[in-house]
């Protein structure tokens, strides 16, 4: 019996011993690894990403955290700059700024960046001429001269390409024509001037907007064939000028960026190496931020500011803002009748302006923003953000919470409540499906108080999530009545894709709202050579959209990310998280090594 | 046998194929469509229909399906859509290999615990030893694996930083030479691998207690204690030998895990492994890496099958193959 009962025992002290001796192999490494790491780590800035950067290429790459990484290995023709005072881009050259430049203003940045000096717009606005510096080099050593920009904008240009920056090449020679005529539109006088021609005038802030896009050493690419440009095995080892080059890129799970010593531009502080790296899980990217393993966190939710302070102090909570904005789209037209006769209608429950802004003031929009966003949101009347100053119009007085006139405006528009509550109108129940996209928290919450607003003034709403794919396919091809969705808005404003009257053009318009007033503000606007005189149009345009209501806009999103006090000189504004991070430095940290 | 075997193979063959022709048509019904990323404000028009056309996804559906057929029965599966247009092996040979460490690693560990847990209950069935064994595994069993994932980073990387709460190496892990490299990785293994193992481990070990619970009743392990055997050689020798025929089909069946991946822990813990490329890949739509990779998965289920059966035949001299 002694034997029976010493078995087991043996092999527990086997299982314990085993356990044991994992135990020891991972605890020993973590101390030497932890001090090895401190000091590398007062020289390493640690960014978490949410997916892989697809392309360390500016002509294809096409998502934010490419253009980021890309940002910090190629060099820029100019350094922009955002005017938080008044919410307009200034460029800078070395020798020229478009605006006088914001000294000691937040977001203020030296030109030093800049590839060129100066640059002079032709009176006619016809063409813009450039003037580069020739001291800088890409990494091979070999000068970047203006035919590296040349070769780009082929690049950018050539259809098999398919470059997603395409668009910036509209104005140029030939492509009124439908392909731009590079040897015109493009000359190279000698290797410091930069010729650019456009087929209509053109104002200078766009100008440069549309002529800044990144150059490619042609020396290095000038052998790959269009067809293979994706798949060039040369996009993954970048060869640029800027203050990083790429150290080391493993797939889905780090980019790893180191100073470049041979940049002329101006070269990072005392950052020698950058990380990005993958975290897809969101509890896991904020653990790795309380932790210090990782600095930078984009959009962290405003729910878990609390407890990220509480558990580390060392982390501060840095907003950028106001760019995105949610809203509860109506279809204004009968979708089904223009799929089936190509005619448009009014659509049967929210056809009438006035139903819909009866539908704003249905819904409790502060009572979203207490609720989910707190002081992160900010009642939304028009896609015309309020950081944009130049164009906003302040004046326009938000549709308020008031069930009471809601339900009265619908009473008028002939919406009587019926005996079950719910409205109706000639037999037809106001009653519908609210679609959005699954796994938003923010967009479920807002979906629910919605739901309940309405139900108040007897409308049925049925909420239905689709899988983001299957959602965005269904809104391209008009098949929703009422959805909930959201907008990024560009820095330039340009609503003819959302709001453009010809539906078969205008492939954002998901709602079909049609006013020729807002298209003939659009193209006024934009015929102005200086931006700020745009105003008058701009104020009428968002008067019209308040006035109208397509859609109700509900509030616009301060963008919330957790930094690690460690880093310094990080100014943040509306044109990114990252828009300064070659300024940026880190505060070593008190117990490394002198 | 090697008859068997072959023909077994052979029968592989169209059955794998006619699920990658499955595959072709029903991703290409769902709704959704590979350049949808493109078609965004600010971004041409033209951008989304260049992409279709170097996708090859303009041609009519029945002619994209005779051009695939074309290229994969030369062997070529094509390029990625949504990762930079590697070639989709290349993906998937770069995720194959963190996959198969962790799978390799929680296998062994799965196993072993298992056997070892299920033997010591089934010797000391109704102690309390036994009780506190299967309280304890059904405890494990039944818990979610991605919330138990976050409990044990919350609590052995945050609460107590004893191990990284994600990825594979330490930021700057290559300056520590490759022994160290080495630690490194398995101290960031050791995480995932124990979430993994102790759910599987539990779930083996309930089969390998019922099983041996059944052997050791057995007129043979009297007979063998009788002759005067020790206990351990009834128990390891006789007993267990007959009691893990059902744990070798496990094993069998555990292949496809192998490689397949585990999503919840990729994505946790910010593994590059298979699991993450299958699901990135179906949300993006990216065909051709689906495609692949159910080729990839099929193939080892498929084979996966024929090693249990194999094995049935190996261990169980009673079980003939024909």
């Amino acid at each position: 019996m002694m034997t029976t009962s010493n078995k087991p025992r043996n092999l527990l002290l086997t299982l314990f011993l085993l356990a044991t001796a994992a135990m020891l192999s991972a605890c020993s490494k973590p101390k030497g690894g932890q001090q090895l790491s401190a000091s590398a780590r007062d020289t390493t800035l640690v960014v978490a990403m949410l997916g892989d950067a697809d392309y360390l290429n500016p002509v294809i790459g096409s998502s934010v955290t490419s253009a980021n990484i890309s940002g910090l290995i190629y060099p820029s023709l100019l350094q922009s700059e955002f005017d938080t005072s008044t919410g307009l881009l200034n460029y800078l050259a070395l020798e020229k700024s478009l605006r006088p430049v914001t000294r000691g203003a937040d977001g203020a940045r030296s030109p030093k960046g800049a590839l060129a000096r100066s640059w002079s717009m032709a009176p006619d606005h016809k063409s813009i001429t450039y003037i580069l510096r020739s001291d800088a080099l890409w990494e091979d050593g070999k000068p970047v001269v203006a035919g590296d920009f040349k070769f780009a904008y082929r690049m950018y240009g050539n259809p098999v390409i398919a470059s997603p920056r395409q668009q910036y090449l509209a104005e140029l020679l030939g492509a009124e024509k439908g392909a731009v005529d590079f040897d015109r539109a493009i000359e190279t006088p000698n290797d410091t001037t930069l010729v650019f021609h456009f087929h209509k005038p053109v104002p200078e802030h766009l100008a440069l907007f549309h002529t800044s896009l990144t150059p490619l050493p042609e020396h290095v690419w000038k052998e790959v064939k269009p067809q293979e440009f994706r798949e060039s095995k040369l996009n993954m080892r970048p060869v640029g000028s800027g203050p990083y080059r790429l150290a080391g890129w493993s797939k889905q799970q780090e980019v790893t960026l180191s100073s470049n010593a041979t940049c002329v531009l101006p070269k990072p502080g005392n950052i020698r190496r950058i990380m990005f790296r993958v975290v897809p899980d969101y509890t896991v990217r904020l653990t790795q931020l309380q932790t210090g393993a990782v600095d930078v966190v984009e959009n962290v939710k405003p729910e878990d500011f609390g407890a990220v302070r509480k558990a580390n102090p060392g982390i501060e909570v840095r907003t950028v803002g106001l760019r995105v904005f949610d809203y509860v789209g109506w279809s204004n037209i009968d979708h089904d009748w223009y799929h089936k006769t190509g005619k448009v209608r009014p659509h049967p429950l929210f056809g009438s302006p006035a139903v819909r802004v009866a539908l704003t003031h249905a819904i409790d929009r502060e009572a979203i923003i207490d609720g989910y966003l707190g002081s992160y949101g900010t009642v939304c009347n028009t896609d015309i953000s309020p950081s944009l100053k130049w164009a906003y119009d302040d004046t326009i007085k938000p549709h308020g919470y008031d069930p009471a006139l809601a339900a009265m405006m619908l009473e008028q528009e002939g919406w009587i409540p019926g005996p079950d509550g719910i409205r109706q109108k000639n037999g037809r129940k106001f009653s519908f499906t609210l679609y959005t996209n699954a796994g938003n928290d923010r967009r479920n919450y807002a979906c629910v108080v919605i739901q309940q607003n309405l139900r108040e003034i007897g409308i049925d709403c049925r909420i239905e999530m689709q899988e983001s794919n299957v959602f965005f396919e269904n809104l391209q091809s008009r098949n929703l009545d009422a959805w909930m969705a959201g907008w990024s808005i560009g820095l330039e404003i340009d609503p003819l894709d959302v709001w453009g009257s010809d539906l078969e053009k205008s492939r954002f318009n998901f709602t079909g709202y049609r006013n020729p007033r807002i298209e003939q503000l659009s193209e006024l606007a934009k015929s102005k050579m200086r931006i700020e005189d745009a105003r008058p149009y701009w104020v009428e345009y968002q008067q019209i959209l308040h006035r109208d209501q397509p859609v109700t806009f509900l509030y616009w999103i301060r963008e919330t990310h957790g930094f690690n006090r460690r880093i310094q000189g990080a100014v943040l504004n509306i044109s990114g998280t990252f828009y300064n991070i070659d300024d940026w430095t880190l505060k070593p940290s008190a117990n490394a090594a002198p | 046998m090697a008859t068997y075997i072959l023909r077994r193979l052979l029968i592989a063959v169209p059955l794998v194929f006619g699920v990658l022709t499955l595959t072709f048509f029903i991703i290409r019904l769902a709704p959704g469509d590979p350049a949808a990323f493109f078609i965004q404000p600010g971004i041409s028009p033209n951008v989304a229909e260049q992409i279709r056309q170097q996708y090859g996804l303009n041609d009519p559906i029945p002619i994209q399906y005779l051009k695939w057929l074309g290229n994969v029965l030369h062997g070529d599966f094509g390029r990625s859509f949504s990762r930079a247009q590697q070639p989709v092996f290349d993906v998937i040979s770069e995720a194959l290999p963190v996959t198969m460490s962790i799978a390799v690693l929680t296998l062994v560990a799965n196993f072993v615990f298992g056997i070892v847990i299920g033997v010591i209950s089934a010797v000391r069935q109704n102690s309390f030893l036994d009780r506190f064994l299967t309280v304890t595994a059904l405890f494990f069993y039944s818990m979610p694996e991605f919330w138990f994932a976050l409990m044990m980073i919350i609590l052995f990387a945050l609460k107590l930083p004893l191990f990284p709460v994600s990825g594979l190496n330490e930021v700057g892990a290559e300056s520590y030479g490759p022994f160290g490299f080495f630690l490194d990785r398995i101290w960031h293994l050791a995480l995932p691998v124990t979430v993994l193992s102790i759910n599987g481990a539990a779930g083996i070990a309930r089969y390998v207690r019922g099983s041996m619970l059944e052997v050791i009743r057995q007129d043979y392990i009297r007979t063998a204690r009788a002759k005067g055997l020790s206990e351990r050689a009834v128990i390891l020798k006789h007993a267990l030998r007959n009691a893990m025929l059902p744990v070798v089909t496990l094993m069998g069946s555990s292949l496809p895990f192998i490689f397949s991946g585990a999503l919840f822990i990729e994505v946790i813990f910010a593994f590059p492994g298979m699991g993450r490329v299958t699901v990135e890949a179906i949300f993006a739509r990216d065909y051709p890496l689906i495609i692949a990779n159910t080729f990839v998965s099929g193939t080892l289920i498929v084979l996966g099958n024929l090693m249990a059966d194999v094995m049935y035949a190996v261990v169980d001299p009673r079980i003939k193959l024909n």
